[in-house]
């Protein structure tokens, strides 16, 4: 930002067909054109435009500074306070003990709650990038592509509600599943009653719905991808097999990354499908997550401060899981 | 492109006694999608495949919808059937009675068009200074709005509750937002928290980055202020973006769940759609309410659905763009 | 959600909170003194004990509230006031019956007709008085799912909507009070609970000594059973011991052949916590054990019987005579489980659901080591009133019109809870038994209030009337033994703690020793942290 405050008008704009590639990089070159032969006005202009630039961003910066950054020091206090939620000045504050209470012996934060959440967001992306990555592969070879991604579409423009309740009760013993099971001669599951099946099958639902998104942006990805790797690849005699693992899916590396660390995170945090399949995150803790356990405590005990402390753990482990993803595709980038 | 053509032109680019110099040639001369189809050497696998996966997709909705027509008894008994015995629309009739629809169908329609149009307008507002205008601190705002798009949601969770319950001088609070119950009185607590998207900032100014400057130039040469340029000028020219913001934008308000339960846990009056409809299940008696609650879930996933089989196309290309960033 | 609107009348000249009893006593110039709470004022100061809910004056049964109010600020001079009510009486007939005598409140029916003893002009006058006091304070309700109402009561605490008068679960006791929610009953309420009602009743309601609320209903757990299914399986009557309890699961228990469970012996049901806690707890009580030590410190479940209890569980799970993978409430109405283990609550529910086959079910004690033993839960519920409340002293009149005011028993049957007032507070007027209009209320709709005088009026001396569940019975004669659960600042949590450490038990993830262990870990660990 600093230079571009004394910068004097450039001379000549760059060419048009240049202008976009510069622009993609986010630094300030792009320049409104001011009449070259006007040094004069030129400063006049750009404070003017300095004050309309900020009229105009006025809105979301003042959105920001109430709904971001006074609840991050919220959600940072709440998290080193005791409070029951009620009154602003019954707020005490205690340090760490929060955090040593997550932890404590005893407590079923770290497990089970935490291991669900990593499983959860883990099984959710494995299933739903396999899911997606074959179905794309399969599609981009087919007619009517647009016909088969608006069918794979819709479970993401359903509401959870609908989404939970539906394989809620199509996990019943009454429920539609139960009854192909039992149709092929196999004895009925209580999917969500049983603790070992309640997690997969939560997960299942998750990426099932979420599945549709990667496959849309991983056939987009294959698009992308040059046809001339192809025909060298098959003029070099390679197989199918060969040319996806070395040719398809390291050049869809970029999309797979994005699937991956979206979907990752968003398993991470997401309890609104456990909240609606499961309620409280039964049976027992086998389908607590740590977005759920945040809620329920704050909003069913009134222990905020627990909360506040559980939210930031997440959020800590999600940097952190986050920064992972990046580092390992991008060392895999240099490596290839 | 005719598919007899395909299936003889993947015939022949496949068979293993052509020499590879002629069949360079003859696949060369082939347009990119026909290319395509030469790599597939077992389409109806594909087929098999991609179908299986849309059965498994689409089934659970058919499952809602005809559990949605079931007679009373008839969920839950064994052995399972996938068909009612007889189209009943009585569950539709219960749903209707035991939902105050006008209520949920005016909150969930109200919150939606609010966010809606307020994530256009600030969208467009803020990516047109960050793309178009040049003052100092650009480069750390856009920054900004990248950095918090980072941040997870539930972190904001309590805090924005807590916000909005303790927002100064509403709804009997005082000045130092202590005493009443703040903005969840008013159907401003379901829509405060997501007036600002900084996907949509974000998608905006991509867009308009790309827009010609000669032509904004122009119109400031003919006295244009920038106002006039970003109304006149640039807005026209943003409406495939616009088009694709407001409908991602539209879909994941309609849905919103749990912020939505929150709030109208805190107060009824403010019940969205899809709160609503959750709240309909007994626990005392679960199986007499589930078809019930399906016909109630087909009566609130239509519009939207409706809207997206229309806008698809506006749709699918703002997820592309999403994964863009 | 339907709202109601009321519409009060706006009446100078009387201050609110004035009961019938007061102003029969009171001279009618009296009323008007207290207008601008200047009275009010100095017996809250004099009656100073009082502390919270501002002042009472001596009285028999009915509490007497000084008009007027401590906080002016919203009483807006003869303004009507209006209380609202979160309760979870959410599904019928409980939906009804509180409506109903809600409604009898707000239309100040009764009021005025000069029954009672002694009905004459002054009296009628006062009546008048007291009427034109009663409509000037409206009751509102509103009504969640039980499985919300906790959150419910936290979030509209936390986003300042909270409502005047609670009616929770006596579990949330504790965290309510720590939570600054609950307000301690005025002494004289308390005085007043404490000689009328059971003992568990009153612990349900209390923290450290205080009391906080009027129990409303008091729910104790007994052994229901299908004697069609016991019948079938050869078997007389219920089980009076835990082994003829079990004897009698397996016996009664059958499947399909694709597993699916058609008929569980003993209904062990993941539904909800009552279903799970409850269940065991009741059976853990009848064998003399306990969940946590008396001072509510630690766990005490890792007792023999505590062992003998979970172990009896996985038995029955694991030789498939229990199936908690289905829902009891919708199951044993379905003539699907031969026993299972509830509260009394669940008979007004069963006989809705089950129409002419409720015949079939019967209840008996949950049964223990042997046929002598004799212990069980007791759970309930209370009102209270918000310690953030406006209106506290209305909203302790409107209690006390609810809860302690007596109406002749029989009008009841007719009318749901909308008795005629009686004054002259006694066990009978006219030949007519007396309860309050709660014990009416809740005998009606087939559940147990915590006043032992009128259960045995509603129960004993209306043996022989058609619309009284002689399945309550045993629920009734628990009331003596049954232990209250334990209700500290952290009761909800050590009790989901439990509730998950059960499961993991039932789902034979984890051996029963191991789950006692990890459950008193987990119990200790919780029950250690300040709040």
């Amino acid at each position: 930002m600093a230079p571009a405050v004394g910068d004097p008008a450039l001379p000549s704009a760059p060419p048009p067909a240049q202008r976009p590639a510069l622009r993609r990089t986010g630094r300030p070159t792009s320049v409104p054109r001011l009449s070259p032969g006007v040094p004069r006005a030129s400063r006049a202009i750009r404070r003017r435009q300095t004050v309309i630039a900020y009229l105009f961003l006025a809105p979301t910066l003042l959105f920001f500074l109430v709904f971001l950054v006074l609840p991050l020091l919220f959600a940072a206090l709440l998290a080193l306070s005791r409070w029951t939620g009620f009154d602003l000045s019954d707020i005490r504050p205690v340090g760490m003990a929060n955090f040593a209470d997550l932890f404590a012996h005893g407590s079923t934060f770290l497990t089970p709650i935490l291991t669900n959440t990593l499983l959860y967001a883990f099984g959710t992306v494995v299933l739903a990038l396999c899911g997606a990555l074959v179905i794309a592969h399969c599609v981009n070879r087919l007619r009517f592509r647009g016909f088969w991604r608006t069918l794979y579409f819709l479970p993401l423009v359903t509401t959870v509600v609908a989404v939970g309740n539906v394989w809620k009760y199509m996990y019943e013993p009454g429920g539609l599943i139960n009854g192909v099971l039992n149709g092929l001669g196999l004895p009925s599951l209580a999917f969500l009653q049983d603790p070992d099946t309640a997690l997969p099958s939560v997960i299942v639902v998750q990426a099932w719905a979420s599945t549709g998104s990667a496959i849309l942006i991983l056939t987009a990805g294959l698009t992308a991808i040059p046809g001339v790797y192809y025909e060298a690849a098959e003029l070099d005699g390679a197989g199918d097999r060969t040319i996806f693992w070395r040719i398809t899916l390291p050049l869809l590396r970029p999309s797979l990354l994005f699937v991956c660390l979206t979907q990752f995170i968003a398993g991470l945090q997401s309890f609104a499908l456990i909240n609606v399949m499961t309620g409280d995150g039964g049976p027992g803790d086998a389908t607590n997550v740590a977005a759920l356990e945040m809620y329920q405590q704050a909003f069913r005990y009134g222990d905020w401060g627990i909360a506040g402390a559980a939210a930031f753990v997440l959020f800590l482990v999600i940097a952190v899981i986050t920064a992972l993803q990046l580092w390992l595709f991008r060392r895999k980038d240099e490596e290839a | 492109m005719s598919g007899h053509r395909d299936e003889r032109a993947r015939r022949s680019g496949s068979t293993p006694s052509g020499n590879p110099p002629t069949g360079r040639r003859i696949r060369l001369q082939l347009g990119p999608r026909l290319r395509l189809r030469l790599r597939n050497r077992t389409p109806w696998f594909s087929y098999a495949i991609v179908i299986t996966g849309a059965a498994l997709t689409v089934i659970p909705f058919l499952d809602m919808l005809m559990t949605s027509f079931k007679g009373p008894g008839e969920y839950g008994k064994l052995p399972y059937r996938f068909l009612p015995e007889a189209f009943s629309l009585t569950n539709y009739r219960a749903a209707i009675r035991q939902l105050d629809l006008p209520l949920l169908f005016r909150n969930s329609t109200l919150a939606t068009v609010l966010i809606t149009g307020s994530t256009l307008l600030t969208s467009s507002l803020a990516g047109y200074a960050l793309a178009k205008l040049r003052f100092p601190g650009r480069e750390l705002v856009f920054r900004l709005v990248l950095a918090t798009m980072m941040f997870p949601p539930f972190l904001f969770f309590i805090p924005h509750f807590l916000i909005l319950v303790h927002w100064p001088a509403a709804g009997g609070n005082d000045l130092l937002g202590r005493g009443g119950a703040g903005l969840t009185v008013s159907l401003a607590a379901l829509v405060m928290p997501f007036l600002v998207s900084s996907f949509g900032i974000f998608l905006m100014r991509q867009f308009m980055v790309s827009i010609p400057d000669e032509m904004l130039e122009a119109a400031r040469i003919d006295g244009a202020g920038e106002f006039t340029v970003w109304w006149r000028i640039v807005l026209p020219q943003t409406k495939p973006v616009a088009v694709t913001l407001a409908l991602l934008t539209f879909v994941s308000s309609w849905n919103e769940y749990i912020w939505a339960l929150l709030v109208s846990t805190a107060n009824p009056r403010l019940m969205t759609l899809p709160v609503g409809i959750q709240l309909l299940q007994s626990h005392l008696d679960p199986d007499r309410m589930v078809p019930v609650m399906m016909a109630g879930l087909v009566l609130s996933v239509l519009p939207v659905l409706l809207l997206f089989l229309l806008l698809q196309k506006h749709y699918v290309r703002g997820v592309m763009l999403s994964g863009l960033k | 959600m339907k709202r109601r609107t009321f519409v009060g009348r706006a009446v100078g000249g009387t201050a609110g909170g004035i009961t019938s009893r007061l102003a029969s006593r009171m001279a009618s110039g009296l009323a008007s003194l207290m207008t601008n709470g200047a009275m009010a004022r100095a017996v809250a100061s004099g009656g100073a004990l009082s502390g919270l809910a501002g002042c009472t004056a001596p009285g028999n049964e009915a509490l007497r509230e000084g008009g007027g109010g401590r906080e002016e600020e919203g009483r807006g001079g003869a303004g009507p006031v209006t209380l609202t009510v979160l309760t979870h009486y959410a599904n019928e007939p409980l939906k009804s019956a509180l409506q109903g005598a809600v409604d009898a409140w707000n239309a100040g029916a009764g009021m005025g007709v000069g029954v009672g003893p002694g009905a004459g002009g002054a009296r009628a006058d006062a009546d008048a008085d007291a009427e034109t006091a009663r409509r000037r304070i409206q009751v509102r309700t509103t009504a969640v799912a039980f499985p919300d109402l906790l959150t419910t009561y936290m979030v509209r605490q936390a986003a300042g909507q909270e409502p005047d008068i609670l009616h929770p679960y006596c579990l949330w006791t504790g965290q309510l009070v720590r939570a600054g929610v609950l307000r301690p009953a005025p002494p004289e309420v308390a005085r007043q609970i404490r000689r009328n009602y059971s003992a568990a009743a009153v612990a349900g309601a209390s923290v450290d000594g205080t009391l906080y609320g009027y129990p409303t209903e008091v729910q104790t757990y007994c052994l229901y059973y299908n004697k069609r299914l016991l019948h079938a399986a050869g078997i007389a009557g219920p089980p009076r011991t835990c082994e003829e309890l079990e004897d009698a699961a397996y016996r009664t228990a059958r499947r399909d052949r694709h597993g699916n469970t058609l008929v569980q012996g003993f209904g062990l049901s993941r539904s909800d916590d009552s279903t799970v806690v409850g269940q065991t707890l009741a059976l853990l009580a009848a064998r003399g054990g306990r969940f946590l030590t008396p001072d509510g410190r630690r766990t005490a479940l890792g007792s023999p019987a505590g062992r003998a209890v979970l172990d009896l569980e996985h038995r029955l799970i694991e030789r498939g005579a229990a199936d908690p993978g289905v829902s009891l409430f919708k199951a044993f109405p379905a003539g699907q489980v031969a026993m299972a283990i509830n509260a009394g609550w669940w008979t007004a529910s069963l006989r809705n659901v089950m129409g002419a086959s409720y015949r079939e079910v019967g209840v008996a004690p949950v049964p223990g080591r042997t046929a002598d033993d004799r212990g069980t839960l007791a759970t309930g519920f209370l009102m209270g009133v918000n310690a953030r409340s406006k209106h506290p002293q209305e909203a302790w009149e409107f209690l006390r019109w609810l809860n302690a005011a007596k109406v002749p028993a029989n009008g009841s049957k007719a009318g749901g809870a909308v008795g005629k007032p009686v004054h002259g507070a006694g066990r009978s007027w006219q030949g007519q038994s007396l309860v309050t209009r709660m014990s009416a209320l809740q005998v009606s709709v087939g559940s147990m209030t915590g006043r032992a005088d009128d259960m045995r009026t509603l129960l004993l001396e209306l043996a022989g009337a058609t619309s009284v569940d002689p399945n309550l019975r045993p629920f009734l004669d628990a009331l003596h033994y049954a232990a209250a659960e334990p209700n500290g600042p952290r009761a909800q949590q050590t009790k989901t703690l439990l509730r998950k450490n059960i499961e993991e038990v039932w789902t034979g993830r984890t051996p029963v020793d191991a789950a006692l262990r990890t459950l008193s870990r987990q119990v200790d660990q919780e029950l250690s942290r300040p709040y």
